[in-house]
């Protein structure tokens, strides 16, 4: 297992150096100086030329590079064209905010996931079924934004009694209450889509164990059909699920920026879409950047889990 | 040989022309349904100017915010103008970024991925090292990330939702040349000596073109959604240009005010075009790949 870990890492090795070429890439395409990234305010030219020699901005585009990599590993990513702020710091802000709303977009998809696929499998064309499968047919082409300004609609204007804000941040230390009350409709609107991918996985994963003989034997055996469907069927219909789950990171981390951005939520996708019309570069691929790492290792636990998680599959040897 | 290869390759199995796709069509009647549709919005969008009742960018400040009636069959926006009419012309931009930016993935994907299965050895390790780090961003940051750097404008929303669905051609084709590389006709047009670029071009690709044709129609669906993220951002079309995801964001600032007219012309709109596409393309994968069709 240890040398399953190691090899990955290892293999991620070259990925991470591709990625950050490609994103190094992409702010020199960019328009600007990038030395007014790190000055600042100050514009002594003097100062903008040992500014230049020192990030290496005089030296040819692969020297550039390595520079800009030692710089990007020691975490400085630049400063904030508008603030001035390091970009890392700035990210540093926004993160638990980022994080407690993909926190709560998972948890939701997860528990909803679970309950509604293993009902719709259990009792198969059932109206829960139906209702299951409508979800999972419309979740998948909705628009999350679209959904968002519905959902604001509704709870924040047109339901009497203004049940929820439409948006805005308390932070967690501050107010638990007006907190979460802020959280739950961008937490539902970031988890739908996951929903409807999660929900058709259970509810198939589900199906194929329940025609196996294992199954059968639990049920021979005279337990309770509860019993048979969460200590025997669950367990081994879940694997699956965990690499799908994996994947739903990503498009939570995705999600984020939309997700972010329609309820002035203040994590880092919304610090991101915000720099964007005034051309913060150096804030844009810095989110980028760590968007970028925070799926390849959502992705690579996810991969250790799946072989913790089922014995049979043994990574020795195998091919990346 | 070729012609055998061919015949497999074909959409179906053709015994004479019309006939055989009325049959087709009758027997997979999911497909009628979505390509009719797919077809009803690629009309709309081609004849916009002859049938959208108003000029979608000229402003009528009298007109100013009316719910629907049956003069504006989605009602106004806050400048007068009719949200039919610019739903009808924003058809235009989704469905032309859905059809270049996925001419650009599939052009490249495919080719390097022909090139990648047939070639191996050393171009096939560096080219999926550079799909792997295309994988590595999830889409639509990824998307987000070049249009940034391109400036915000629809073209550069079109060939960075291009460069996202380059990976998924690349991967699919390269699975299929692998599969289908061994197989005993490959071998029967090497020996007889045709050239490897004929090999790819005449037996290769001609097989594995159901596949891609699926995954086509799957991936214009994710590239019109994406467009529409983009517009809601502010990186894809600029006002005032009528664009769906961008005059969703402008008519947010309305939503207080309970004039929800205003989103839901174009949200609906997005709705029906990403979901028609993948209803074609989870029909056309039943009709035309039969190891994936469900036993139900």
């Amino acid at each position: 297992m240890t040398r399953y870990i190691l090899r990955r890492l290892l293999l991620m090795i070259p990925v991470i150096l591709l990625v950050t070429i490609g994103i190094f890439v992409l702010i020199r395409l960019e328009p600007g100086d990038p030395v007014l990234t790190f000055a600042g305010e100050d514009r002594n030219p003097q100062l903008l030329a040992a500014l230049r020699h020192e990030y290496g901005l005089d030296q040819p585009l692969p020297v550039q590079y390595v520079i800009w990599l030692s710089h990007a590993v020691r975490g400085d990513l630049g400063r904030s064209f508008q603030t001035n702020q390091p970009v890392v710091e700035a990210m540093a802000q926004r993160l638990p905010a980022t994080i407690e709303l993909g926190a709560a977009a998972l948890l939701i998809s997860i528990v909803v996931s679970l309950v509604v696929g293993t009902l719709s499998a259990v009792r198969r064309n059932s109206a829960v079924d139906l209702l299951a499968t409508g979800v999972t047919l419309v979740g998948v082409s909705f628009p999350s934004f679209f959904l968002g300004l519905i959902l604001i609609l509704l709870f924040a204007y047109v339901i009497p009694g203004h049940l929820l804000p439409p948006g805005g941040f308390v932070p967690l230390t501050t107010d638990v209450g007006q907190n979460l009350k802020r959280l739950i409709l961008p937490a539902i609107t970031l988890s739908t889509l996951s929903i409807a991918v999660n929900m058709r996985q259970v509810r198939s994963s589900l199906l194929e164990v329940f025609g196996l003989d294992y199954i059968r034997t639990a049920r021979a055996k005279g337990l309770s059909e509860r019993r048979v469907i969460v200590r025997h069927a669950l367990k081994n219909a879940l694997i699956p699920v965990v690499t799908l789950i994996g994947i739903q990171v990503g498009s939570i981390i995705e999600g984020a920026f939309i997700t972010e951005t329609i309820f002035i939520w203040p994590g880092v996708g919304l610090l991101a879409v915000q720099a964007i019309p005034s051309g913060d570069y150096p804030v844009v691929q810095g989110v980028v950047l760590v968007s970028a790492l925070a799926y390849m290792f959502s992705t690579l636990l996810v991969d250790v889990l799946y072989a913790w998680l089922d014995p049979r599959i043994s990574y020795e040897g195998a091919g990346s | 040989m070729s012609a055998a290869a061919g015949a497999t390759a074909v959409l179906y199995a053709p015994r004479s022309g019309a006939g055989s796709l009325r049959v087709f069509l009758r027997r997979n009647p999911r497909l009628l349904i979505g390509g009719g549709v797919v077809l009803i919005l690629l009309l709309a969008a081609l004849l916009a100017p002859y049938i959208s009742p108003y000029d979608p960018i000229a402003t009528n400040v009298q007109d100013s915010l009316q719910p629907p009636t049956l003069r504006h069959l989605l009602g106004t926006d806050d400048l007068g103008r009719d949200v039919f009419s610019r739903v009808l012309w924003g058809s235009r931009i989704s469905l032309s970024v859905g059809v270049i930016s996925v001419a650009i993935g599939f052009s490249i994907g495919v080719s390097t991925g022909l090139l990648a299965g047939y070639l191996g050895g050393t171009f096939d390790l560096l080219a999926m090292r550079v799909i792997d780090a295309l994988l590595a961003f999830p889409a639509l940051v990824l998307a987000i990330s070049i249009t940034a750097a391109l400036g915000p404008q629809i073209q550069n929303a079109m060939i960075a939702i291009g460069i996202v669905a380059i990976p998924g051609y690349t991967r699919l084709t390269r699975g299929q040349v692998l599969s289908v590389r061994s197989q005993e006709f490959i071998t029967a047009a090497r020996t007889v000596g045709a050239s490897p670029l004929r090999i790819v071009l005449r037996h290769i690709f001609p097989n594995i073109t159901n596949t891609l044709v699926v995954q086509a129609t799957l991936s214009t669906a994710y590239a019109i959604l994406a467009e529409a993220a983009l517009s809601f951002l502010g990186l894809g079309a600029q006002p005032p240009t009528p664009s769906w995801g961008q005059d969703i964001a402008y008519s947010a600032r309305y939503l207080a005010n309970l004039d929800w007219w205003m989103s839901a012309g174009p949200g609906l709109a997005i709705f029906l075009a990403v979901f028609s596409f993948n209803f074609l393309g989870d029909a056309l994968r039943d009709a035309l790949d039969p190891r994936l069709r469900r036993i139900a």
